[in-house]
């Protein structure tokens, strides 16, 4: 058994007979990888809530020529609407209030609110052809995240793992990080959207949190010191070792095994998160934020430090990007939360050499309207939901930098140029790690399902030309 | 795969047992009944067809002759592009093991058989064996037939406190109490056991127990589910289930109620509460979501979960497509999703409480209760009533003395929050001017209404221009927040918003008022969320209302003043005069009262028979009000609080989302590629081909369909049911794919064994407690668990049952059997879910807002069951140990075993106080000696003596945390303070910490958390 996974490695004690009924219901996933990985592992920073493409990296300077106007029926196109504008009264077009300027030699437009992503340019591939199903952020979140907008699929990290498992014993193989965005929250979130859906639960991503323990239940009761619970574990594993050896059951066996892996994760954890020994020059180039447990930038250090330890994917949530109204107030601030830290993470890993294997991708569940929703004020405006343009940025393992490919109309309405599904992002991304998308299967309910359900093509063009 | 079973004498290849699985998977997606995707003539899945001529004289299967047979030509073909199934698709070759069995079965003659499990179950020939004095009970027969076949023996049966411990926890979901142990121990008797059973099944528990399985399956939880993830109240629901169990309803009635008990003739109240069973699915409230999308996919939860859970049908596939493995065709499914699509519902929900349709659920106590108010209103209004004669009189009276009194007005005043009479006292003549630019501030708390809050808006204007505001609680812009009453083009509008495009609601008069003129405008709200609880009224009168917006559903707390001639972007031009606020919605008598200029004097002054009906209002509210004999006022004061006190009661009765059907039937369509706004032909109600039809006498709603679902000619609901019955005592069922009867689910190992319980189930009556005492008093249940390396390697999965099942209790049971046996545990029945300890901040970090709020005192320690479920993020000591998240249907169970879940039982506060409890039971009742205290606790947590070596190992490690607390008291009394129960504070707590410290590592036992 090569395949080593942290929730399954006492697996590997296990007998013959229930590692067979282990393999068959493993065995499609058992070839893997399909092909030559270019990444090892994941980094994705998921912006909660719809970022505007159009304040950001999709740069439309016509918009200032059709400012205030309506909408034209010729680009909308009958476009359904969220309830939210449906019975607005008008559509006025609105331009980015923040200025664009080309950055780098890949003379990537990026706008004034994301300067320090502005400057790494050259290491990153835009997709400005983004585009989804889902017009709500639950159905669209789940869509991102499983593959489909309906509860129950297993999520984007669970079939990773689920396919590749871990490079790591101490550590989950799939761990996910929350920030709150400082606007007041934003988006809820859903524990589904990190689950495994109909996979055993072993490949959930495991939470790491900033309020209580790091990872639920992790720390020993207040009282309890680490040398009790050595004496606990040793009396437990034999009282369990001599029910194994009279009940012949394995399962005795794998539960010693997790005891013991508990224990290390005790450490291993809060050596994690000890940043004590982090560099000061690394600590600046997160940013202000970088030692606040929960910040943004806080989590975006903690990927870095879960990925030279082995985390296979690595989930940040960020929050509040929803700008219906009050954009100017909320935008900003939300750049500023993450700005800093998204392009630290990118010449973290690339000085530490760890960018080449890591995938690291930066994107919402939708775009937002050309035109305004709400209130259009001198100095305020609002954008509703728009699933049929958004721009998203990949980066490192395996992905060409410094290049732009996707086009949208005059209005950042429509695509025009190299459409990018979000099954094609999904199926892209695994075929990074090494996995075609089309054979990592699961059979449930009679069916063999798959991430991109039985769609999605890998984007070629974003692949590191050779 | 079951020719491999050592010394399995048939030697015949079985369609449905051998090839039936291997076209299903690799075949029949192409080949088979999606009529879209069949990628060439042949179809495998119809013996007619795959024997057929394609032509040139070639067929799919030539039986007998597997080398001429195009299939088996096409699997073995060494040509990729030949080969099937096709390398180009990406498709592996099929295994030589495959192979080989199709080409026996071809030699064989090819026969073909019917899908097993649609075939009505016969009961079958109990098979003969050779040990005949192990059976107890017809399934022994069977099970040990295929034993004997196999050249196994059966196990020897459990010791008795195993068997009590294993029966305990399936029938009741806890542990034998050490009395109960003794009790059993002690009884020789050779029904001893029977008895157990019976009194097990007898148990309260025993209905909380198989309620929870049930609620999974059902979805159930105590919130919708999508995004904000609001609070529903299901809780009357899934009393009726545990209720059902307790009552040891049958199955049949169980299904017929749930489906369609509000259809039955006389319904009941308990019947339809039945029917949330198909409410439980989740619901959105998501701002700008479209309406109908999630109206469908709410109808289509229910076609899918029907089908889960008494079909035991995948029909859910065919939602976008004709199935690919069964033969059930697209339009089938839509047929089912019709019985389901005729409730009057909304897509788009209410995100703080019960989404209509639903009922009110009293508590046989809260009827009781409610009927002493209303008879409490009742007593009082007679007395009232008999006062009548007198009050006439004293009215008579009172309007002579007015009469020649002192000038005299009065308005309306009950009720009145707010009132500015603009510039003094009431006159038209000197009412306050507005010239379309100014307006008057009312202040800051005025007319602070929320979206439930009834409430009137009054006064008397005089518009010189069709368009202005007159009075408002809002943002100054057209499309904001909050409330206002408008005149727009003339017409009169309220406004109550939350957000313009799809919260709130906006009402207007059909006509125009005319301009230039005093009149009197009123508008009142019943606070019921609907525009229908609004009325407007010029000069008294109810006007014909358009009503423009309806979705009034979300709270509203408006920072805005009150302003007068202002408000929404809008201001007055003309005259406003008496600006009246009232915290209630007056009644149309009061509106018209509240437009009537005459002064109280006069009207007194005037003979009754000339007075309007009006005026006589006016007379008879403000005597009422001033005048009345004051025991006749107290006696109405006392009559508005008993209304109101009833109406406070009647408030917090529980409700319950239940199913109901429009008046007027929605057509259904079927939806091409399952998108909600792509209809195609309309389909009826109906059940898929392959099954029995429904009978001409049964309504064609869902009553027929669950009158057909029970019905003994339907092949699956009885499997299907007893199937999950064995999952639930074994850990797997006799078809392993529990959700999953159709040609990709499992070929039953013991297929006779399943057919024989489904008929019995059925026979009995369909006799829940009767099938489960079946199964738990058969040979075959009380085998022992432990297995040997022979054993293992024959059968790793047991699935020839010559074994009883070991099995990681579910999570409920291990956090049940926590707070049981160390004395926390609360044993109460029903009624809304609790809070249990959990986490902090879990809730904040996905949602914000406020979090969670444990319970306080009894609400931590109740059973699993009762536990708060919110879907987005479901209590995380649940979903450790595999509990579904309640966001669909699951009926398969799972156990997983992760290095979570050991720091979940080590280390949640829920664990660390019941560890705390039963040392301090081991300290008072186990004896003097740290030895007898160990024995008592294995006794308490295993049911069993602990041996001497285990004492050895828990007492030396005892001694090393007495050790350490000897001296570190500081220590073990934070190690002691978790939780919220009190700590014995009699015990020596360096003591209680160290056998704290034994008591939880007992309660992490690999043994402890598992039946054996």
């Amino acid at each position: 058994m090569t395949r080593r996974h942290f929730f399954g490695r006492g697996a590997t004690g296990i007998g013959m007979a229930a590692l067979a009924s282990l393999l068959k219901q493993d065995a499609e996933a058992a070839a893997l990888p399909h092909h030559k990985p270019s990444a090892k592992r994941v980094i994705y920073l998921f912006q909660s809530g719809g970022p505007s493409q159009m304040e950001l990296f999709d740069y439309k300077p016509r918009l200032v020529e059709f400012q205030g106007k309506d909408l034209p029926d010729s680009v909308r196109q009958g476009q359904r609407l969220t309830q939210m504008s449906a019975t607005q009264s008008s559509f006025p077009i609105v331009p980015s209030k923040y200025a664009f300027a080309r950055h780098g030699q890949s003379g990537a437009w990026v706008s004034e609110l994301l300067p320090h992503t502005a400057a790494l340019a050259d290491e990153l591939c835009f997709i400005k052809s983004m585009h989804t199903e889902a017009i709500n952020h639950d159905p669209a979140v789940t869509f991102f995240q499983t593959g489909s907008q309906i509860a129950g699929r297993p999520s984007m990290g669970s079939w990773v793992v689920y396919g590749l498992g871990a490079e790591t014993e101490d550590l989950p193989g799939f761990v996910v990080m929350i920030s709150p965005g400082g606007g007041g929250g934003g988006q809820p979130l859903y524990d589904r959207l990190w689950g495994s859906g109909f996979l055993p639960t072993r490949y959930q991503g495991v939470k790491f949190r900033s309020v209580g323990d790091p990872v639920l239940y992790l720390n020993d009761p207040p009282g309890f010191p680490q040398a009790n619970r050595r004496v606990y574990l040793d009396a437990l594993g034999e009282l369990n070792r001599m029910k194994h050896a009279a009940s012949g059951d394995s399962e005795v066996e794998t539960r010693i095994a997790q005891y013991e892996m508990a224990f290390r994760m005790q450490s291993s954890v809060p050596e994690l998160t000890d940043l004590s020994k982090e560099p000061q020059h690394v600590l600046d180039l997160y940013g202000p934020d970088a030692t606040k447990p929960g910040s943004y930038a806080y989590n975006c250090l903690l990927a870095r430090r879960l990925a030279e330890r082995g985390v296979r994917f690595i989930q940040l949530y960020h929050r509040d990007w929803d700008h219906h109204g009050g954009l100017t107030k909320g935008l900003p601030q939300r750049c500023r939360e993450t700005d800093q830290a998204s392009a630290a993470l990118i010449r973290d890993l690339k000085q530490r050499g760890l960018l080449d294997e890591t995938l690291v991708v930066w994107g919402g569940e939708f775009g937002r309207t050309v035109y305004c929703q709400g209130r259009l004020t001198a100095d305020d405006y609002g954008r509703d939901h728009h699933p049929r343009c958004f721009t998203m940025w990949m980066a490192g393992g395996g992905i060409q930098p410094g290049l732009s490919i996707g086009e949208t109309d005059d209005y950042g309405y429509n695509i025009t140029a190299d459409p990018v599904h979000v099954h094609d992002l999904q199926a892209t991304l695994l075929h990074c790690l090494g996995i075609d998308h089309t054979r990592l299967t699961f059979k449930f309910q009679g069916r063999h399902f798959r991430l991109t359900d039985v769609h999605g093509r890998v984007v070629k063009p974003v692949l590191r030309h050779a | 795969m079951f020719l491999a079973w050592p010394g399995c004498a048939d030697e015949t290849i079985r369609f449905n047992r051998d090839i039936r699985p291997i076209f299903s998977d690799r075949c029949f997606a192409c080949h088979g009944p999606d009529q879209a995707n069949r990628k060439s003539a042949l179809r495998l899945d119809l013996e007619q067809a795959a024997k057929s001529d394609l032509g040139k004289g070639r067929a799919g299967i030539v039986p007998g002759d597997p080398e001429r047979s195009e299939v088996y030509k096409r699997i073995v073909s060494d040509k990729p592009a030949l080969r099937m199934p096709p390398a180009y698709a990406g498709h592996a070759p099929l295994s030589e093991r495959d192979g080989s069995l199709i080409r026996e079965w071809i030699r064989q003659g090819a026969r073909y058989e019917a899908h097993w499990a649609f075939l009505a179950p016969e009961s079958p020939r109990r098979p003969a064996t050779r040990l005949s004095g192990w059976i107890r009970n017809p399934i022994d027969a069977f099970v040990l037939a295929r034993l004997e076949a196999a050249g196994l023996p059966p196990s020897p049966e459990a010791d008795r406190t195993t068997l009590l411990r294993r029966v305990s926890f399936d029938l009741t979901g806890l542990p034998p109490a050490p009395d109960e142990v003794a009790a059993f121990l002690g009884d020789s008797a050779p029904d001893a056991y029977d008895k157990t059973v019976d009194r097990l099944l007898a148990s309260l528990r025993y209905a909380e127990r198989m309620a929870i399985r049930w609620l999974e399956a059902a979805r159930y939880a105590d919130t919708n589910g999508y995004q904000s993830d609001g609070v529903r109240d299901m809780w009357r629901w899934r009393d009726w289930v545990i209720d059902a169990f307790r009552t040891n309803m049958p199955f049949d009635r169980f299904t017929v109620e749930q489906i369609a008990g509000d259809l039955l003739p006389d319904a009941t109240t308990s019947q339809i509460v039945a029917t949330g069973f198909h409410r439980n699915h989740r619901t959105s409230a998501e701002g700008g979501i479209v309406d109908e999308e999630f109206r469908v996919e709410y109808v289509a939860d229910r076609a899918e979960t029907t089908s889960t859970v008494w079909l035991g049908l995948t029909l859910g596939c065919a939602r976008c497509h004709d199935h690919k493995y069964d033969p059930f065709t697209q339009k089938e499914f839509y047929q089912l999703f019709a019985f389901f699509n005729n409730l009057p519902e909304k897509g788009f929900v209410y995100n703080f409480g019960n989404e209509e349709p639903y009922i009110k659920a009293p508590l046989p106590e809260q009827e009781r209760k409610l009927a002493d108010y209303d008879a409490r209103v009742a007593g009082l209004r007679h007395e009232l009533e008999s006062r009548q004669p007198e009050l006439e009189r004293a009215q008579r009276a009172w309007e002579r003395k007015i009469a020649s009194g002192k000038p005299l007005d009065w308005n309306i005043g009950e009720g009145l929050v707010f009132h500015d009479p603009l510039d003094g006292p009431f006159q038209l003549n000197k009412a306050r001017q507005f010239d379309g630019k100014d307006f008057v501030l009312g202040g800051a708390e005025v007319g602070r209404f929320n979206y439930r809050d009834p409430f009137t808006f009054a006064a008397w204007i005089k518009p010189e221009s069709a368009n202005g505001a007159i009075l408002s609680r809002a943002e100054d812009y057209f499309e904001g927040q909050g409330h206002a009453l408008y005149l727009i083009e003339g017409k009169l509008r309220l406004h109550v918003i939350f957000r313009w495009t799809d919260l709130g609601m906006r009402v207007e008069t059909e006509e125009a008022l005319p301009l230039g003129e005093w009149q009197h405008v009123a508008a009142t709200y019943d606070g019921s969320m609907k525009a229908a609880g609004v009325r407007l009224y010029v000069n008294g009168k109810p006007r014909k209302l358009k009503v423009l917006f309806d979705q009034c559903i979300w709270p509203i707390d408006s920072k805005e003043p009150f302003r007068i001639g202002a408000g929404g972007g809008l201001r007055f031009t003309g005259a406003i005069d008496d600006v009246r606020v009232y915290n209630r919605a007056l009644a149309p008598a009061e509106a018209a009262v509240l437009a009537l200029l005459d002064p109280v004097r006069e009207i007194a002054a005037r003979p009754a028979a000339q007075r309007s009906a009006v005026q006589a209002d006016k007379l008879r509210m403000c005597f009422l009000d001033r005048g009345a004999p004051k025991d006749i006022r107290l006696l109405r004061a006392r009559l508005a609080l008993a209304e109101a006190q009833r109406k406070l009661y009647h408030d917090q009765i529980p409700t319950v989302m239940v199913m109901a059907e429009r008046d007027e039937p929605r057509e259904t369509f079927l939806l091409k590629r399952g998108a909600y706004d792509a209809q195609g032909d309309k389909v009826e109600p109906g059940v898929p081909a392959v099954l029995p039809p429904l009978a001409a006498d049964w309504p064609r709603n869902r009553l027929g369909l669950a009158r057909w679902l029970v019905d003994r000619r339907n092949p699956l609901t009885a499997r299907v049911a007893v199937n999950r019955f064995w999952q639930m005592l074994f850990g797997t069922g006799l078809v392993k794919t529990v959700e999953d009867f159709g040609s990709q689910g499992e070929w039953p190992v013991h297929a006779d064994l399943l057919d024989w319980l489904a008929v019995e189930f059925m026979e009995s009556g369909w006799d829940v407690r009767h099938i489960l005492k079946t199964i738990v008093t058969s040979a075959t249940y009380r085998q022992a668990s432990a297995v040997s390396p022979a054993l293992l390697e024959k059968d790793p999965e047991n699935r020839l049952l010559g074994r009883g099942p070991r099995l990681r209790l579910s999570p409920e049971m291990i956090r049940d059997q926590a707070l049981a046996v160390s004395g926390l545990l609360v044993e109460q029945t029903g009624g809304p879910s609790v809070k249990p300890y959990q986490p902090e901040g879990l809730w904040q970090e996905l949602h914000g807002g406020k979090g969670y709020t444990p319970d306080s005192g009894e609400g931590l320690y109740r059973r699993s069951l009762y536990t708060y479920w919110k879907r987005t993020v479901a209590p995380p000591a649940m979903v450790n140990f595999d509990s579904p998240s309640r966001e669909v249907c699951v009926v398969r169970e799972s156990r997983t075993n992760t290095p979570l879940q050991a720091l979940n039982l080590m280390n949640d506060v829920t664990y660390v106080e019941a560890a705390r409890k039963l040392a301090e039971r081991m300290m008072r009742e186990g004896g003097a000696s740290p030895g007898e205290r160990m024995g008592w606790a294995y006794r308490a947590v295993l049911a069993r003596p602990a041996q001497a070596r285990e004492i050895e190992v828990l007492e030396s490690a005892w001694r090393r945390f007495h050790e350490f607390y000897r001296s570190n008291r500081r220590e073990a009394e934070r190690y002691l303070a978790q939780g919220e129960s009190r700590r014995d504070r009699k015990l020596d707590p360096r003591e209680l910490a160290a056998y704290t410290g034994v008591a939880s590592l007992l309660l992490n036992l690999d043994e402890a958390i598992t039946k054996e």
